[in-house]
């Protein structure tokens, strides 16, 4: 549970664009959040209500999160099949090999924001 | 206005884990970063590990924990240099947090750091501290079903010490079945099954370090 530290960077890594940019505040944020990323979208929408709620940041009362959810897909090196690893991630669905390379479902970034 | 930003959360961290490796290479240390649940014996590990190697290696170890001196001071009364660092309920070590305690060491003087990360299976294995290697310390009592239920854990590090191993005839694990679900997360990470306390298997650990020391020195 580190959503708050994460949220912490998220918002630093936007207010420093944002400061540079000359703008005054910021209205709303997009992150791109891995299934495998270990952060939580609940835990990270909490944690941008609890900032908000602060009033030490640029983000206005009104400020929206949206997350737009990365699904994991893995590839199998062996037959070359590409799947949606459950919680076996390196066993390949089709040739039941372990190996499998996983291609998406990690990242963690912010996307954009809404300044003014 | 909408900017585009395309930035990584962990950029900040990324940048100190960059600075760090610099560290690390120019004075020819090796680090592991050592990550575990509360409990599985890192510390214990780490003693132990000390005690064997100091006649060979000049050690040191970065201890992570939410409150206290008391893992520092363990590793401290086997001979060791330890720094402490207090996340004061942070669930992870970041690179910032090791970049700030390095200062602390003759890196220069130093053939190989140990970082025990604060412990928790999940949140630890997502940042990178600029270690050479990150390796996990599950151990018999967790029961069987650690390796599935916490998988980026055990995706992100290339090596399991399955410690307390001692404690087999008295509990239901299956050191098989733990070997086969590491094989359905990440198929090139190694299970070493040992014994911290009664140093069974240990040697394997230690044959593992002078690889990884020597591999490194040859980069």
């Amino acid at each position: 549970m580190h959503e708050l530290a994460l949220m912490g960077d998220i918002l630093n890594l936007v207010e420093k664009d944002a400061k540079q940019r000359g703008f005054d505040s910021v209205t709303g944020i997009t992150l791109l959040v891995g299934i495998l990323s270990n952060a939580m979208p609940d835990a990270l929408g909490m944690a941008f209500d609890m900032y908000k709620a602060q009033r030490m940041t640029m983000l206005t009362e009104d400020a929206a999160l949206e997350m737009l959810i990365e699904e994991a897909r893995a590839s199998c090196p062996h037959c070359q099949t590409t799947y949606t690893p459950t919680h076996r991630i390196a066993i390949c669905p089709d040739c039941s090999l372990p190996g499998g390379q996983l291609t998406t479902g990690q990242s963690f970034q912010v996307k954009s924001y809404e300044g003014s | 206005m909408n900017i585009t930003l395309n930035e990584e959360v962990l950029k900040d961290n990324n940048t100190a884990a960059a600075y760090n490796r610099d560290h690390f290479r120019n004075s020819g240390t090796l680090v592991i970063n050592v990550m575990s649940s509360p409990g599985a014996g890192k510390t214990t590990l780490l003693e132990a590990t000390v005690r064997e190697l100091s006649n060979r290696y000049r050690i040191g170890v970065i201890e992570g924990d939410l409150a206290t001196e008391m893992d520092a001071d363990r590793i401290r009364a086997v001979g060791a240099q330890a720094v402490q660092i207090n996340t004061h309920g942070g669930c992870h070590l970041d690179a910032r947090m090791v970049a700030k305690t390095l200062p602390e060491f003759q890196m220069d003087e130093l053939d190989l750091l140990f970082i025990e990360n604060v412990g928790n299976l999940v949140c630890p294995s997502g940042y990178d501290l600029g270690q050479h290697h990150k390796i996990a310390v599950l151990s018999i009592p967790e029961g069987n079903d650690k390796i599935p239920k916490y998988p980026t854990m055990f995706m992100r590090t290339e090596l399991v010490l399955l410690n307390k191993i001692d404690l087999l005839p008295y509990l239901d694990f299956s050191v098989e079945q733990a070997l086969k679900d590491l094989e359905a997360i990440q198929p090139k990470s190694a299970l070493m099954p040992i014994s911290a306390r009664t140093n069974e298997g240990m040697e394997q650990w230690y044959a593992w370090i002078d690889n990884a020391y020597r591999a490194m020195k040859e980069a």
